[in-house]
């Protein structure tokens, strides 16, 4: 008791300190080193202009960073000043996390791209200032390209002129973040102001055709990823990258590069545009010193702010007067490589992101056709129908809001029913006497009983009420049972259709079938082997054998999506050796699906062999004995003895192991993610799109999760019934 | 004609020999009984005949027919465990049809031989039952009922009563007295009961050290034992031993004057006297002076435990006057010359 009661006298002084000093200032943000340091450099100097300020920077991890600000701001525990993209400020600008920076002077307004500035206002308010531009641009590996190349075909035409093994270009083809950039040069969009689908039509076609075009004339490879775009262009595999200002931080030092704007494409007659992040600078809602917060705004966005952070922080700041130099083909002496004004001029040639909240769930659907119409399944333009139709369909209109008012009536009353019962239960002096006399046992399994309500129970009440509501992130509102309805309806599509609740049941079903007779079949075998009296060397063995259990599982699952690369992984490799032809192993949907399989059956039998190995020393000895005596062979003896004496013991671990492959997410996303087309997701993984991936939508996410938790509790009863009934308590 | 003959076998564990030359032949319907204590072999030859265990020489005819190198299925043996081995996810009615099945029997003599087997045992009304959902009693008698089930040409018994109490061991064993005398096969039971071994065998065999000491009838071995180690072995309280010289027809030690039962040309001789063989006798007639120790009444015995010189020695008394003896008393005894056993001291064999 007494340190909860000194911790809460050290929050009552504090709360009371902070007022004290008045001066201070909160200020998050997410940098990393290297920006982290150009802004302390900045923050510095506007402290030294305002004596007697105290401006606390306080990193904040990436990956938490919109969470904590949208719980923190409205409490008062947030910063004064903060630092985020430009795509977020829709949702803090609803919910009342930032207030109006305030009139700017024509100067400050001329400081700023008239687009940059735009995106960080919402209705004509303008809420930040742009602090600095994330965008892609062209990296050109300068010993095998001495002059950067103008445009996409030049870059096509250094194919065969190249050294052998080199690409052209490298990036990442199938996404549709970077190939929006050829998008916007054929003056195509994702989607327009209103939030509508707009990645169709010509622009759409000849985007799709000219990515198609570059694979299969190998001027890119196949399936890259990030990682291999930087593995790429770093070890002089690739002449020219396309990537953002991340990927300079992974590149050798020996590497001599440069980087230039995103090439023409000769044939659209304008050049690629690539997508604009606009990082601003905002003032909390809730700041304790507005006039000060503003100022430190300013000043970070200002031009002197900005000449620091671009000269320590090494950033791509958006402010115009920093890069202004005397004479116009030099670059500023902040930036002697001239590799930050590639990427400033990149930025002022890109389109920054819509802030429409259908953005996000953009990318999906277009990328699922973009890889369609890469591997040749489909013609452009029904990729790109089918990709509206899956745009609308996780944009769809959220079901209307209903009245709370009767489920409350009902819980209310059988609260009330509850509470009359147990208040005339406890007149009862009989009752009252046993309760005196089971106060000692309450009190063992009190604590028991409060983690596994607070780790266990509450969790599950909490998903399970989340299930009734709809919305996205946390603007949700109640909608009863809509959301069940709406999936076990298939959203009002084919029952069978593609990324219908009943198709991936199907799927998920038969991966779980799969693989646990694998893993059964796989360790029961492992087992035997294992035991044969004679073996040599059993420790290592068996050591060898329970290794894939002992990799964490996310580790495995990259390892085999490595392996199983159209182009670089150690399968296809194997089957050219052996002249076979390689294969594409997530063009379709019986090799992703086996991929998957694979690499779950390398993860799972393991435990499987364990459990056989235990559950074979159990089995007596005598009873072998007794069956040779009897007449029984050795497979006799297996199948007649071995096998109906394992089952009992194997059974509750063919249960736990089907659950277990049932919820296997880590495989299933990092191996095949859903390729092709989503067709391989299970339950578990198409809960995690909805709620992670389609823009928060948790509420539908949670009645995908009610509903394998139901799938799952009946099912595992009605094989628990089943192992009783057949004597498995023997 | 000879139902199981064993030449020569034996066998060693890492590298321990467990059997050194075995030689026995068993008669068609006889009950043989190998008896001996732990680590004597008597299990391992068991396991030998059944074929769970190969011999590293010598060789096992069944039946006229040279085993030695055949799987236990193919050698016509049944045998009963010491945990009975019931296989625990079948029925009784399947563990008796178990070994008949595998043999490809039809179902019809299958059904009957269950039937018949159940009806022998008392088993008919358990016959739907696991084996979990038995008494130790019952089990043990669904092990014995697999093995007729199947008629082979000789059983093999693994201490079968060893796992139950001392009231329903005397039961079952007169029960497999009986089933012996109605089946009329050949039978090969190991134990280390001596209780059991007397009862049961029609040829007593009795191994130390992984060799017989001496075969034969029960009461023959146990009446003329053909070394110290059966005479102590077999009989319960143990027999007494005094090593002694001899003079003049006399066998002389501290405590023990005796006339010889006939003339020897040794000087030493180990005298053996079962408890049983002594009578108080008179001072002055007696042969044997014995310092009482311990006296044990149990009403229908009562025994005198205490020295014969420096040698123990358990002399039995009447049991209506062991209250007339004590602690710290000599004993005045003599023993018949029939009752006298003479042991060489260096062979430990009898004279």
């Amino acid at each position: 008791m007494r340190p909860v009661l000194a911790l809460f006298a050290v929050l009552a002084l504090l709360g009371t300190a902070a007022p004290a000093t008045a001066q201070e200032v909160v200020f998050w943000h997410h940098y990393g080193d290297a920006e982290a340091e150009g802004l302390r450099a900045a923050v510095g100097a506007f402290e030294r202009e305002h004596p007697g300020v105290d401006v606390r920077l306080v990193h904040t991890p990436f990956g938490a960073y919109a969470s904590k600000l949208e719980s923190a701001i409205p409490t008062g525990h947030g910063p004064d000043v903060f630092i985020d993209a430009h795509e977020r400020l829709g949702t803090y600008a609803r919910a009342g996390l930032v207030q109006p920076i305030g009139e700017l002077g024509l100067a400050l307004r001329l400081e700023y791209e008239p687009e940059h500035l735009g995106a960080l206002a919402v209705d004509e308010v303008q809420y930040g200032l742009p602090v600095a531009l994330k965008t892609a641009a062209l990296y050109v590996n300068t010993d095998l390209l001495p002059t950067p190349p103008d445009s996409l075909e030049e870059i096509a035409a250094l194919r065969g002129r190249l050294p052998e093994g080199v690409w052209p270009l490298v990036f990442e083809a199938e996404s549709s973040y970077y190939d929006a950039a050829l998008l916007h040069a054929w003056g195509g969009r994702l989607i327009d102001e209103d939030g509508a689908w707009a990645f169709e039509g010509e622009a759409a076609e000849r985007t799709l055709a000219t990515i198609r075009e570059l694979t299969r004339a190998g001027v890119v490879p196949e399936e890259p990823n990030g990682d291999l775009v930087t593995q790429l262009f770093g070890s002089g595999q690739a002449a020219t990258a396309i990537g953002g200002p991340w990927i300079a931080g992974d590149l050798p030092d020996d590497l001599s590069y440069t980087v230039v704007a995103l090439p023409r494409v000769e044939a659209a007659g304008a050049a690629m545009r690539p997508y604009v992040t606009i990082e601003g600078v905002f003032v909390a809602a809730e700041a304790r010193e507005p006039e000060l917060a503003r100022e430190l705004a300013l000043f970070l966005a200002g031009s002197d702010g900005s000449t620091l952070r671009a000269r320590i922080g090494q950033q791509v700041v958006a402010a115009r007067s920093p890069w202004q130099t005397e004479r116009a083909a030099e670059t500023p002496a902040f930036d002697p490589s001239g590799r930050l004004t590639a990427f400033r001029r990149a930025a002022s040639d890109g389109i920054p992101m819509s802030t429409h909240a259908n953005m996000r769930m953009a990318f999906e659907p277009a990328m699922r056709a973009i890889r369609k119409v890469l591997r040749g399944d489909v013609a452009p333009a029904n990729a790109l129908a089918e990709a509206r139709h899956r745009f609308e369909d996780v944009t769809r209109p959220l079901p209307p809001e209903r009245s709370p008012t009767v489920p409350l009536v009902v819980v209310g009353l059988v609260l009330l029913i509850v509470a009359i019962s147990a208040v005339r239960r406890a007149r009862d002096p009989q009752f009252r006497e046993s309760l005196r006399a089971s106060v000692p046992a309450y009190r063992y399994v009190a604590h028991a009983a409060l983690a596994v309500g607070l780790l266990v129970i509450a969790p599950l009440a909490v998903g399970a009420a989340t299930s009734l509501f709809a919305g996205y992130g946390t603007d949700m509102h109640y909608v009863g049972l809509a959301n069940y309805a709406d999936i076990l309806t298939a959203r009002g599509g084919e029952l069978l259709g593609h990324g219908s609740f009943y198709l991936v049941l199907l799927v998920t079903v038969l991966w779980t079938l799969l693989n646990v007779a694998f893993h059964v079949g796989i360790g029961v075998a492992l087992a035997l082997l294992l035991n044969r009296p004679g073996l040599l060397l059993k420790g290592p063995y068996r050591v060898l054998l329970i290794l894939p259990w002992a990799v964490p599982s996310y580790v495995t699952a990259l390892s085999w999506k490595g392996m199983f690369h159209r182009q670089f992984g150690a399968i296809n490799a194997i089957l050219e050796a052996a002249g076979a032809e390689p294969v594409s192993w997530f063009a379709q949907w019986s090799t992703a699906f086996a991929a998957n399989v694979a690499t779950n059956v390398w993860l799972g039998f393991p435990f499987m062999m364990v459990v056989t190995l235990g559950a074979l020393a159990a089995i007596p000895k005598d009873l072998y004995e007794a069956a040779a005596v009897d007449g029984a062979n050795a497979w006799q003896r297996f199948r007649l003895i071995t096998v109906p004496n394992l089952k009992p013991m194997l059974a509750p671990a063919v249960v736990m192991g089907s659950v277990w492959t049932f919820n296997m997410f880590n495989v299933v996303f990092l191996v095949s993610g859903g390729e092709p087309d989503g067709s391989t997701e299970i339950l578990v993984s198409e809960a995690y799109r909805w709620a992670f991936t389609r823009s928060a939508q948790y509420g539908y996410a949670a009645a995908y999760a009610v509903l394998i938790f139901g799938i799952l509790f009946f099912s595992t009863r009605v094989i628990g019934r089943r192992v009783e009934g057949m004597g498995g308590t023997a | 004609m000879s139902s199981l003959t064993l030449r020569g076998i034996q066998k060693r564990l890492g590298g321990n020999p467990i059997l050194r030359g075995i030689d026995l032949e068993v008669r068609d319907g006889e009950l043989v009984v190998l008896v001996g204590p732990s680590g004597c072999g008597k299990s391992t030859l068991l396991r030998t005949i059944a074929g769970l265990e190969i011999p590293d020489q010598g060789t096992i005819e069944i039946a006229d027919r040279d085993v030695t190198g055949l799987a236990p299925r193919e050698r016509d043996v049944a045998m009963v465990f010491q945990s009975y081995a019931l296989y625990p996810h079948l029925t009784v009615r399947d563990n008796l049809a178990f070994g008949l099945k595998l043999r490809g029997a039809p179902p019809e003599v299958v059904k009957e031989r269950v039937a018949e087997v159940s009806r022998m045992l008392g088993l008919a009304e358990l016959l739907d039952r696991y084996p979990r959902q038995m008494s130790g009693g019952q089990r043990q008698r669904v092990a014995m009922g697999r093995a007729i089930a199947r008629r082979p040409h000789v059983f093999l018994f693994d201490e079968p009563l060893s796992n139950l109490d001392a009231a329903l061991r005397a039961e079952v064993r007169v029960e497999i007295k009986r089933l012996h005398a109605t089946l009329g096969a050949t039978m090969i039971y190991v134990t280390h009961d001596q209780v059991e071994a007397m009862t049961l065998a029609d040829t007593l065999v009795v191994l130390n050290r992984g060799a017989i000491e001496q075969a034969g009838p029960p009461l023959e071995v146990y009446k003329r034992p053909a070394s110290r180690f059966v005479a102590s072995f077999m009989g319960s309280p143990s027999m007494n031993f005094v090593p002694a010289s001899v003079e003049d027809g006399r066998i002389r030690a501290a405590g023990l004057d005796l006339t010889a039962p006939r003339a020897l040309d040794r000087a030493e001789v180990l005298v053996g006297i079962r408890p049983h063989d002594v009578l108080v006798a008179p001072e002055g007639e007696h042969e044997l002076e014995m310092a009482v120790e311990v006296v044990e009444a149990m009403g229908f015995e009562a025994y005198a435990h205490g020295r014969v010189g420096e040698c123990p020695f358990v002399a039995r008394i009447d049991p209506d006057r062991a209250a007339e003896v004590s602690p710290g008393q000599i004993l005045h005894l003599k023993a018949p010359e029939t009752a006298l056993h003479l042991f060489d001291p260096e062979t430990e064999r009898a004279l």
